[in-house]
């Protein structure tokens, strides 16, 4: 439809109408929308292949369009499960391990190797696993696995590298206040987790030479680093035969376990609702909510209709109610979105995340907990709903878009004993939602009037009185 | 495999057609001018789609700067039948908030706050009156019920970019939004919008040590191009911005003809061609843009701006060097993965590893590659060392390059990086549809992208040193150090 051809609108429509002296010639924008076909994607997702290497779960899912492979190792044991006086070398291993050498290698002839073979290699930690993942041209994978294996099973933990990754820990921790964003969650977390590795935040304490060492590096890699922690996926251009003789010797050269690793703790989240200050001379405040709630990831319509209520509530990006009224309408932020958080085996967080300027830090937070009141009190719209079911369901061949997406994803679901068909039970639970059921978890969930309000920002500008207006207010200094 | 070819014999590789000039491309160029790259790939049925405008940062002066950014955002805010219940409405309210716009900023430029208040509180009052007739967020939310992920878009200094992954079922929906985008814009909740920009500018400059240093960096290093000038925009320059400014701009440098789209992933390259046609062929030819004429003269001195804000030490150094289409660009590039590209790289190795002085250093070439640009190294202290002490260890170290030049192995160990790099960024379908828009937008060829990685392969010791001598100068070299205010 060509709009300038109504008569008032050829005076205002300047923006369209210069350019509508031809139109194409298929109709666009919302005329084309009830005429689009879209026919009916005929996909089978490619399953991992299962293996077993002397006891360890193999996953590998052969992919040929390009010379490359990628391994990814998955070791249960993380810096949050042995104790606050490991959290730094919990912390410390996974770099250390890339960083430090190997028995036969110093830490230069390692960089020099991975760079000369243009080995990518990456070593992370959660609080319950370690991760080290390789890629490499196919022409080098035996190189690639047999350094990659030796920085893995034989690390050297050189002094030097120790001492290098403990004064930038030790900068780290100087210029934490430097970001105001990071700032606010490490605090957010500290009052709400306590002494909990989700709380812990690294100080100098914790870096002291008596807990950070190469001996104590080396004793935690022990107890990590073994057979019966790990989880192997595989991808790339590469047949099971020709890996399997590489994964062996791999796998040989990792001792059994000593013991198990121990159960992650169960944080004991504070409950109290309350405001906190940090007070800090910021052109743009950090605001940061939540309270607990106790919906889990696991197989049940509280799980799958939390999921819903949460992409309405501020999960969902322009389509979720937050961005929409905070963003879009009162043009108070560039970020807004809701924050909750389902862990498997214990209690997670529901709140919201915005930034804005000192001057419109309460009217944003004042109409972030009337949106979630809102959405308390009356259920959601259909259209709402539509939008945050049809998201997931139409959006659900990006979950197989790489070999690795999907190997990498299967190994989650067997580190958080998910059955191996989860995502097949997750696409049916989340068309199965009703309105009934999301409007009840989020009349059940949601107590605005019961969140932990953060505030990074200038009291002066923001106003104190209004500040207190929100409740109690506690001041943290974070010197 | 061709990766395996080029490492074991690099010398007779370079005249074959590396992997990623064998991508079966389809290349068009409609009536209107638009340039069209088309890849069809097997694999998932997802589709990859990337446009990118020849404009951004350098084409605004001062006193609308910030304006390209800003009009990426407007063109999410829906058309005349996208993102409206009644448009119609909507636009016979637009006069009144722009009048009393006009009006504001007038008050404002004479000091009379209370005014300037009051019509404040006006626009947002006719805002919100018009806001009744808005179907808020629409364009996305039809997107976003048909599967896409990363809808989103980014303004730098040479270009504007959208861009967005679909399921491949979904393309032919695509063209029909896309073509509306471009012809039927409505630059509705204008102030609101605006006011998220400043929000924008508050999160990445105002409030972070990096960005209020590199944009210290930049307008010092930088006296005539606008390269000097923050995409973003300066807050002044945000707050007064009309939306007259913006469709003005809008109709200067959205013409078909200064697009380029890339479109990767598993389609059927003759119908995307199709609909190509017949969606975004009808629209009408823009204006050709101006092109850039501000050169920034030959700097006869080194230039160094202090930067006092609360927060830790940090230090930027750039040397002005030529554009990405420079017969030099090449060896910069290396020149650049020699000094920090890596742990074993010059930089790195000398401040990380052996004096300890840094917690990590970063090189780059920047911030756009349309024109003439820095070479510039960004690094921090590890307390109680200086900026200072990393500045005489970053010259050494450039020094000793100019005067030694890099180590056979060294190079080697670039250039088998680069060509296990030529393969990798061949693995998403949106990375690749960002170079091939990128390529042609620049080099005005989708092949010059990975042409690109054999002129690497080919850069010797000797185009190094004299690269190092020619441009790593005192007098070329502009510094920005941040220092902790007193008191905080």
């Amino acid at each position: 439809m060509n709009t300038c051809a109504r008569g008032l609108l050829i005076a205002i429509a300047f923006v369209a109408c210069p350019l509508l002296a031809l139109q194409a010639q298929l109709p666009i924008g919302r005329a084309a929308l009830n005429g689009l076909d879209y026919p009916t994607i005929d996909f089978r997702p490619p399953i991992p292949d299962e293996y077993n290497v002397a006891g360890v779960p193999v996953l590998l899912l052969e992919d040929h369009a390009l010379p490359l492979v990628s391994v990814y190792a998955r070791f249960k044991g993380g810096y949050g499960l042995f104790g606050r006086e490991s959290y730094a070398a919990g912390t410390a291993l996974p770099s250390q391990i890339r960083y430090g050498g190997t028995k036969e290698l110093s830490p230069d002839s390692v960089d020099k190797a991975l760079e000369y073979y243009a080995i990518q290699t990456s070593f992370g930690g959660t609080g319950e696993a370690l991760s080290a993942n390789m890629n490499t041209l196919v022409q080098h994978l035996p190189a690639a696995m047999e350094l990659w294996g030796a920085m893995l099973a034989e690390p050297a933990f050189d002094s030097t590298q120790v001492e290098i990754w403990r004064a930038r820990q030790r900068e780290s921790i100087r210029r934490r206040a430097d970001n105001s964003g990071g700032l606010a969650f490490s605090e957010f977390n500290r009052l709400l987790y306590g002494d909990h590795p989700i709380g812990w935040e690294m100080e100098d304490t914790d870096l002291s030479p008596a807990l950070l060492s190469s001996q104590s590096l080396a004793e935690l890699h022990r107890r990590v680093v073994c057979r019966e922690n790990l989880v192997l996926g595989l991808t790339g251009d590469m047949r099971w035969q020709d890996f399997r003789p590489l994964l062996e010797a791999f796998v040989r050269t990792l001792p059994v376990c000593e013991g198990t690793v121990p159960p992650s703790p169960i944080p004991d989240i504070r409950e109290e609702p309350g405001v906190y200050l940090i007070e800090k001379d910021l052109e743009q405040s950090v605001i940061v909510m939540a309270h607990t709630t106790d919906v889990r990831l696991a197989d049940d319509s509280s799980y799958y209709s939390a999921t819903i209520g949460n992409l309405i509530l501020g999960g969902g990006g322009f389509s979720s109610r937050i961005l929409s009224r905070v963003r879009t309408e009162a043009g108070f932020a560039y970020s807004a979105s809701s924050l909750w958080t389902m862990p498997r085996r214990y209690d997670g967080l529901l709140g919201a995340i915005t930034r804005t300027s000192p001057e419109n830090t309460i009217p944003a937070i004042e109409l972030i907990l009337e949106t979630m009141e809102g959405l308390r009190t009356a259920p959601p719209e259909a259209g709402e709903i539509q939008t945050a079911v049809e998201r997931i369901v139409n959006g659900f061949v990006f979950n197989f878009e790489t070999p690795g997406r999907i190997v990498s994803r299967t190994m989650f679901y067997l580190a958080q004993d998910l059955p191996s068909d989860w995502l097949e039970r997750y696409l049916n639970g989340i068309q199965r939602v009703t309105a009934e059921g999301i409007h009840d978890a989020l009349a059940r969930y949601l107590r605005p009037a019961e969140m932990m309000i953060l505030i990074v920002g200038d009291p002066d500008r923001i106003g104190r009185d209004a500040i207190a207006a929100l409740g109690p207010v506690t001041v943290l200094d974070i010197n | 495999m061709a990766a395996l070819l080029w490492l074991l014999t690099p010398a007779l590789a370079s005249a074959q057609l590396s992997p990623g000039e064998r991508l079966p491309v389809h290349s068009l160029t409609l009536r209107n001018g638009m340039r069209l790259v088309i890849l069809p790939r097997s694999g998932a049925p997802t589709v990859s789609f990337v446009v990118q405008y020849g404009v951004g940062g350098v084409n605004e002066r001062l006193g609308t700067t910030g304006i390209a950014h800003l009009l990426e955002h407007m063109l999410f805010k829906g058309t005349t039948t996208v993102g409206t219940r009644n448009v119609d409405a909507e636009l016979a309210l637009f006069p009144g908030m722009d009048a009393a716009h006009d009006s504001l900023v007038r008050a404002r430029s004479s000091g009379n706050s209370a005014t300037v208040h009051r019509l404040d509180q006006l626009i947002g009052e006719l805002e919100d009156s018009a806001r009744v007739f808005v179907e808020a967020n629409e364009f996305d939310r039809i997107l976003t019920r048909a599967g896409a992920q990363g809808l989103n878009a980014t303004t730098t200094n040479g270009s504007t970019i959208y861009f967005v992954e679909l399921p491949s079922n979904r393309t032919e929906l695509w063209f029909a939004l896309e073509a509306d985008r471009l012809l039927n814009p409505v630059f509705r909740e204008y102030y609101s919008e605006r006011d998220v920009v400043t929000e924008e500018r508050r999160m990445r400059v105002e409030t972070s040590p990096g960005g209020v240093l590199y944009e210290a960096h930049l307008a010092a290093a930088f006296t005539m191009h606008p390269y000097g000038v923050p995409v973003v925009g300066y807050m002044a320059d945000l707050e007064v911005l009309s939306r007259s400014d913006v469709e003005t701009y809008y109709r200067r440098f959205y013409g078909p003809n200064n697009a380029v789209v890339a479109i990767v992933g598993d389609i059927d390259p003759d119908r995307v061609e199709r609909w190509a046609r017949d969606y975004l062929g009808p629209i009408p030819g823009g204006e050709t843009p101006d092109a850039v004429t501000a050169v920034e003269p030959k700097q006869l001195g080194e230039r160094r701006v202090v930067v006092e804000w609360d927060a830790e030490p940090a230090l930027r150094i750039g040397w002005h060097v030529p554009a990405g289409v420079h017969d030099d660009a090449p060896t910069l590039a290396i020149l650049t993965s020699l000094l920090t590209g890596g742990r074993t790289s010059r930089l790195h190795r000398r401040l990380v590893i052996e004096d300890q002085i840094a917690g990590g250093v970063f090189s780059s070439l920047g911030p756009g590659s349309r024109y003439p640009q820095l070479l510039q190294i960004d690094t921090s202290p590890l307390a109680p060392h200086t900026t200072e002490e990393l500045e005489r260890a970053i010259y050494e170290e450039i020094a000793r390059l100019a005067s030694d030049g890099p180590t056979p192995n060294e190079l080697e160990r670039v250039r088998n990086q680069i060509a296990a790099g030529s393969i990798r960024r061949m693995q998403s379908h949106l990375g690749l549809a960002f170079q091939l828009a990128e390529s042609v937008s620049l080099f005005g060829d989708w092949t010059e992208t990975f042409r690109f990685s054999a002129q690497l392969r080919a850069v010797t010791a000797d185009d190094v040193q004299r690269m190092a001598r020619l441009y790593l100068t005192q007098q070329n070299r502009t510094v920005a150090t941040l220092v902790k205010k007193d008191g905080s």
